[in-house]
Parts: structure tokens; sequence; C-alpha cells
């Protein structure tokens, strides 16, 4: 089909530009763009639960950070680089999996709530334990391993790894597990009734998460060769969950789109412009009102116009803000259709 | 959902929308989107900060020449109050004294870093790699600093510091880095022998639970104890503690002779005065440090805050020409009475002019750092002072208390200069650098 035809040439076409990126820029906006891609990947973790499950989390930093803390900890100690890569997997698994008990038998804004409360309690440890971290003034002299060390090569990790988040985040939205989160977000009664667990299915999705957010940990701590318990902050945490809203939540490019436009401001912009939040915010405000599919929902219901092919639509391009809401009884729908009956 | 009756308020939407991406993105460049076109993301010159040179010699200059310094501070976030101060002090000393040296044009380039050391680090990575400036200036919290003074220092740019942060200058000393400042617990050893020479023999100490408030308090408890007193009581609280009446009753119950008080200022302090004061500890002997009476506590709490002893280098009614000409044309341009942010600023400005004139305006690494180590001032804005091998202030500690002056606004005024403090104090360098650096759970050199 030429529509597929076009979408493989239009993949292929931007992987090109991704890859060849480091040889034509700059070192310094390559260094930019490592933090977009970075950022991204983190985004795309929180919409992996956002989009599929319509579970939204504003805690994710805490997971990074743990996993960015235990590279920082093991280069410190002069640890081997597998034994620390497989720290940080532990303590990814470990944290994951306490944001995944507790927060697997709730949902919408209790969801939210505890999620925020657990990213605060990870930035609290990270300020008072500073044996370890280093404490309010962290750890600086954190080197990435050799190969890693020029800034092309480790942009290309970082597009690779974001790559690697679409293409787990692809399959996941095709499978079997995929579609039951999906019947959760739209109805986690009717899915119950139906002999599904809610509570497994949600505990899994979690640590799934949580996994990507580990991996973006660790490009966090390799990209700054410093790390503070700003990392784990809930401003990193919220601006995570404004890249997934802005690009358009359950979309695939979505966080990448958001994560440029947030680390553009807040990185570049802000060189050149004062009331960068501001400017920000104000971006934001506007995303949400005129397009709360985000700029990717924005554009497919461009593209596919009054014919919107079910087909030809992202799995799963509905908007998490207004299903979180929904799922409390406080919103009337997305695209101003009436709420399904529960 | 009938798509074709929506047609026309969807396009319009989208328009807007449309707009605000464009604006965005092209704003942006390169950094939003792998497929923008490359490198288009030359800033329009007239918003670009004060000058955006191309400069392909990041370490040199000579005679005639521009050194560009790139001057990071937070001008927003949650410290954008001393990003402010630290900016105008700053220019206000290029504004006084022209702003060429050595032979040298000075530009400055500003940034922000919100306060948040991964933004510290983008923007010290664009002033070294994009901008090429010849030295980097600030910025002010502590972790910023160490983030910004590791990655500067290893690209072999000289960097300027008025951080407190200790081991700036310490265990993690770098001859590309100069403090031109105090460390956190500096001023604050005279603070606890002091307290100990006037017949206090036993103190409770109240510092915030974080890298400033365990180095603050650690200079008072090192100077107490080493003169021969006991710390009954060592009270953390969180920053940003907006009930300090607990700690307080806590410090009530203790008794003490004499509480230390390292506050990081701002809210905290006015807070932690309003609840000392309405707990009737009034009359409690109280000692604080360089941060706690400080403009932003006099400016709230006026006459309130009479009489509040405390040690710092930094004071703006000492009766020196040199402080008394900043204090004088800060306030005609600002209206107020500047803070320890813009005074530091002013002197870093100052040390960096006088490296230019050493030099004769070559930036070369580590020896202009070596020449502006080698200043000395007979008269600053803080005192007389020099530095030492590791590249910290060895100057004047003065203690100071707070009066109204003529015209009704509260200021501090020196009531005794402890002449030449060394972060290192009575120690000596190397017994100092053998100990831990000050932590909560150690507070005693």
């Amino acid at each position: 089909m030429t529509a597929d035809r076009t979408r493989t040439v239009a993949i292929v076409a931007a992987l090109a530009v991704a890859v060849a990126a480091p040889f034509v820029l700059p070192t310094y906006l390559v260094t930019l763009l490592s933090l977009v891609f970075i950022a991204a990947l983190l985004a795309s973790s929180i919409d992996l639960l956002a989009g599929q499950g319509g579970l939204l989390s504003i805690g994710h930093a805490g997971i990074a950070a743990s996993a960015a803390y235990a590279i920082a900890w093991g280069t410190t100690e002069s640890l081997a680089l597998p034994v620390q890569l497989g720290l940080a997997l532990v303590v990814t698994l470990v944290v994951s999996a306490v944001y995944a008990l507790t927060t697997m038998r709730t949902r919408g804004i209790v969801f939210l709530m505890i999620t925020l409360a657990l990213g605060i309690v990870v930035y609290g440890l990270a300020l008072k334990l500073s044996t370890i971290t280093g404490g309010q003034n962290g750890l600086t002299g954190i080197d990435r391993p050799e190969v890693l060390a020029s800034s092309s090569a480790f942009y290309l990790l970082t597009v690779a790894a974001f790559v690697l988040a679409v293409v787990f985040r692809a399959v996941l939205a095709r499978s079997s597990f995929g579609l039951v989160l999906r019947g959760i977000r739209e109805s986690e009664s009717r899915m119950s009734s139906l002999g599904y667990s809610v509570t497994r299915a949600k505990f899994l999705a979690v640590m799934l998460s949580g996994l990507l957010a580990g991996l973006a940990g660790v490009l966090i701590v390799w990209q700054a060769e410093f790390i503070s318990p700003n990392v784990a902050s809930f401003n990193r945490s919220a601006m995570a969950v404004v890249m997934v809203i802005l690009g358009g939540t359950g979309t695939l490019l979505g966080p990448l789109i958001g994560a440029g436009v947030v680390v553009g401001t807040e990185h570049w912009l802000s060189s050149y412009v004062e009331r960068w939040p501001t400017l920000l915010g104000l971006v934001f405000i506007a995303v949400v009102l005129f397009a709360p599919g985000g700029v990717v929902g924005a554009f497919s219901r461009w593209r596919h116009g009054a014919v919107r092919d079910r087909q030809h639509v992202e799995p799963g391009t509905r908007a998490a803000l207004p299903s979180l809401l929904e799922d409390q009884g406080l919103a009337g729908g997305v695209d101003g259709r009436p709420s399904e009956p529960q | 959902m009938d798509d074709r009756t929506r047609g026309k308020p969807g396009s319009w939407r989208l328009g807007v929308l449309g707009a605000i991406t464009v604006l965005v993105v092209t704003a942006c460049g390169g950094a939003a989107t792998t497929s923008a076109p490359p490198a288009s993301a030359a800033p329009p010159a007239s918003e670009a900060p004060a000058s955006a040179p191309a400069s392909e010699a990041p370490a040199s200059a000579g005679a005639g020449g521009t050194v560009t310094v790139g001057f990071i501070s937070p001008t927003t976030g949650f410290v954008a109050a001393l990003g402010t101060d630290m900016k105008r002090g700053w220019d206000l000393y290029w504004e006084l004294n022209g702003n060429t040296a050595g032979g040298v044009t000075v530009e400055t380039v500003y940034e922000d870093d919100a306060g948040d050391p991964e933004v510290a680090l983008t923007k010290a990575r664009r002033l070294v790699e994009e901008v090429g400036v010849d030295m980097t200036a600030g910025p002010i919290l502590a972790n910023t600093a160490y983030a910004v003074a590791d990655y500067v220092g290893g690209q072999g740019v000289p960097s300027f510091h008025i951080s407190g942060a200790d081991d700036l200058t310490q265990r993690q000393f770098n001859p590309l880095v100069l403090r031109v400042g105090y460390t956190s617990s500096q001023s604050n050893f005279p603070a606890g022998k002091w307290a100990f020479d006037q017949g206090y023999k036993e103190a409770v100490t109240i510092c915030p639970d974080y890298g400033f408030g365990w180095e603050s308090c650690g200079g008072f408890v090192s100077g107490f104890t080493g003169a021969g007193g006991t710390i009954k009581e060592q009270i953390w609280h969180p920053l940003g503690t907006q009930d300090f009446g607990t700690y307080v009753t806590q410090a009530q119950a203790a008794a003490p002779d004499v509480v230390f008080i390292g506050s990081a200022g701002g809210p905290d302090a006015i807070l932690f005065w309003e609840s000392w004061t309405s707990f009737g500890m009034g009359e409690t002997p109280l000692v604080g440090n360089c941060c706690f009476a400080d403009q932003v506590l006099l400016r709230d709490q006026g006459e309130a805050a009479n009489g509040i002893i405390s040690f710092s280098y930094w004071t703006e009614g000492a009766d020196s020409a040199e402080v008394q000409k900043f204090v004088e044309e800060y306030e005609s341009r600002h209206g107020e009475i500047p803070s320890l942010y813009a005074a530091g600023s002013y002197l870093m400005a100052q040390v960096i002019a006088g490296a230019l004139e050493a030099t004769g305006g070559q930036v070369d690494g580590e020896n202009f750092v070596k020449a502006a180590q080698g200043l000395t001032f007979d008269d600053s804005v803080y005192g007389p002072i020099a530095f030492d091998d590791t590249n910290n202030i060895v100057g004047g500690v003065n203690r100071e208390h707070v009066e109204a002056r003529d015209d009704g606004k509260y200021w501090n005024v020196v009531d005794e200069t402890i002449p030449d403090v060394s972060q290192f104090w009575t120690y000596g360098k190397d017994a100092f650098l053998a100990n831990p650096v000050f932590s909560r759970d150690f507070t005693s050199q």
C-alpha cells in the first residue's frame, strides 16, 4: 500500500537525518539533541502508562533518578561497567516494584497522587543519604564509559535508546497485553468482570514503564557526568508529563516532539528570552485548549481529515488528561463525544 | 462525531496551534526536532543577550581584543532574587569602571540557570562550546557551582565563583577555579570562638539540613568546641520550613547560654525570626551567620530585627570608602541597600578586571587564574583581602549588629573585624583537609 510505503520512507529518512546530525551539527547542538532524546525516553515511559492504561504518573523522575544514582555510586566506587549496569537494573526493578505495588489497585487522581508522593520520597532520600548521594551538592566527575566519551557517540546511543523505546511500545500496543491495558483504560470493571486481573496488568505495566525510565536515568547521569537531587525533583516529573501532553498522549513520537519543545525552551530559548517559563506555559495552555490530542494528535487529525479511517489512527490516540478526568466522572468526554456508558 | 460540520472551527484551531508551534519550533531551531534543517539556529542578533561573538580562540585574547565572560546566575526559578542581585552587582562594576581592562574590552554573555544544575551545565556548555567564552563567572547555588566548575575546568577554561560550597576550593580544588568569596564555614569559626569568649559555655545550633547548613554549623561548632565550649543540641530543619515553632521550642527546652543560627536567608530567616520573637526568645543570646540578618530579613522585619548580632564578611554599613561608594551607587539605581550577592558579584568583576590588568589582557587558562589569585586588595567591598593557594579569599570577618541608619532603614554595622581569616581557620590546610567535608554527622574539626 502506498500509505505504508510513504511511512517507511519517512521513517528511514527521519532515522538517516537523526544519525547524520552529529556529523554536521556543532557539538553544543548535538549535546542539546541528546538531552531531547533522553527527555523523550523518560516521557515515553510515562506515556506507556498514560496512553495505554490511562494512568498518569507524576513521579517517574524518581525511578530514573534511582537508576542514575546507582550508576553514579558505582562509578565513584570504581565498579566495572557491567556491574554498574546490573546494579542500575536491580535498583530500577526494586523501585519500580515499590511504585507498582503501591499503585496497582488505584487509578485516576489516586494513582497520580501516590506516584507524586513516591517521587518526593526518592527526592528526599537523595537529599538525606548524603554519604552515598553527596546530598544537595551532588556528585561530580562521573565520567561515562570510554567508548561514549565523544558527544556524537553518546548522542547516537540516546537515539538508539529512544528508537528501542518506540519499537518496544509499538510491539506492546499490538500485543494482547496492550489490548488488556487499553481495555482497563476504557473500563476497569468491564475488564475484571471479563476475568482479567486488572491489578496484575497494572503491576506489569508499571514495571515495564519503570524499565524505560531506568534506562533514561542511566543516560541522564552519563549525559551530565554529574548528579544532584534535582534529577528526582517534582519539577522533572512534571516537565516529563508536560512533554507527553504537548506531544500527544498515546502516540509514539509525541514524547519526542514534546521533549523538543520543553528542552528547547528550558535549555536553549532561555538564553534569548528572559520570560521563557511564561512562554512555555502559554504553549502548554494553547495545546491543551486547541489540540487536546497534542501536536501529533492534531497532525494526524488534519492528515486523515474527515475520513478518519480507524486503521490509520495510531493505537490509542486519546488524550490521557480527559480520560483521567473521565475516570473520576469529571469530564464530558473527548472531542465533544459524550462519555461512553461505563 | 461529524467532521464536516466541525471543519471550519477545526482548521481555525489548527491555525492558531500551527502558528504557535511554528513560532516555538523555529525559535528552538535544531533543538526542537531532528528533522528541522540543521544548523539554521543562529539566534536573531536583536534578541541575543549583550553579545554573541563568534570566537575561534577560546583561551587567548591580547591587547586591543575582546574578552568574553559567560555570566551564569539564576534569574528565574526559586532563587531568582539572588540571581537578579548578582546581575546588578556585576553590571554596576563595569558601568562604574568602564568595560575595558588590561587593554581589552570585556563583554558579558548572560545565562539563566533557573537554579537547576543540569540547566547550568547546558548553559556552561553553550558558553564554552558555542559562544567560546574566555571564562565563566557564577552561578550561586552549591550544586550548580560544583557542576559548572567541574565541566568548565575540564575544558581548560577558568571559572570564577561566589558560591560558598566548601569543597570547591578544598577537596575538589582545581587550579582553574577561583572563589571570589568565603566558604560557608569560614566566617563562622570566629563566631564560635567569640561566643565562647563571651562566657557562653553551652550552645544550641539551628541550621538547614543540607550542605550549606552543615558547613555553616560546622564552622561555628568547630570554633566553639575548639575554644572549650560544649554543644547541647544541634537542631536541623528542612530548607523552606514554614513553621519554626517546633525548632524554637526545642532550643528553648535545651536552655543554652547561646544559640547559633546558620540560615540560608530569604523566607527561612524571616519565618525563623518571627517564631523566635513570638516565643519570647528575644532575650536569649543569638549569633547569626553571613546570610541570616542580611537585607532580605531587614527589609521585612525592620525594627524587630534591631540589634541582631551576626558574623559576615559583607557589612553594608561598614566604615569603608569602597563599601559606601558601592552602596550609594547601587541604592541610587535600584532603590535598595545591596545584598551579599550583589556585593559578591561586584567584587568578582573587580577581581577579573584586576587579573586582566595583570596579564595585559591575556587569558591563558591556569596562568590567568594564577594572576587573579596573586591579587591583593587593601580595601574592597569585603575589606582587605588576599587569596590562599587553593584560590579562596583570606580576609576579614566582621562581627556586626543591626541598627537604624539616619534615614530609618535598617542595616548592619561593624563592631569588630577579625583579620585574615582563612578557610582552614587555625587548623592548617593539611590537618583540615584530612577530615571529611562538614556533614550532618560531622560538624567539628
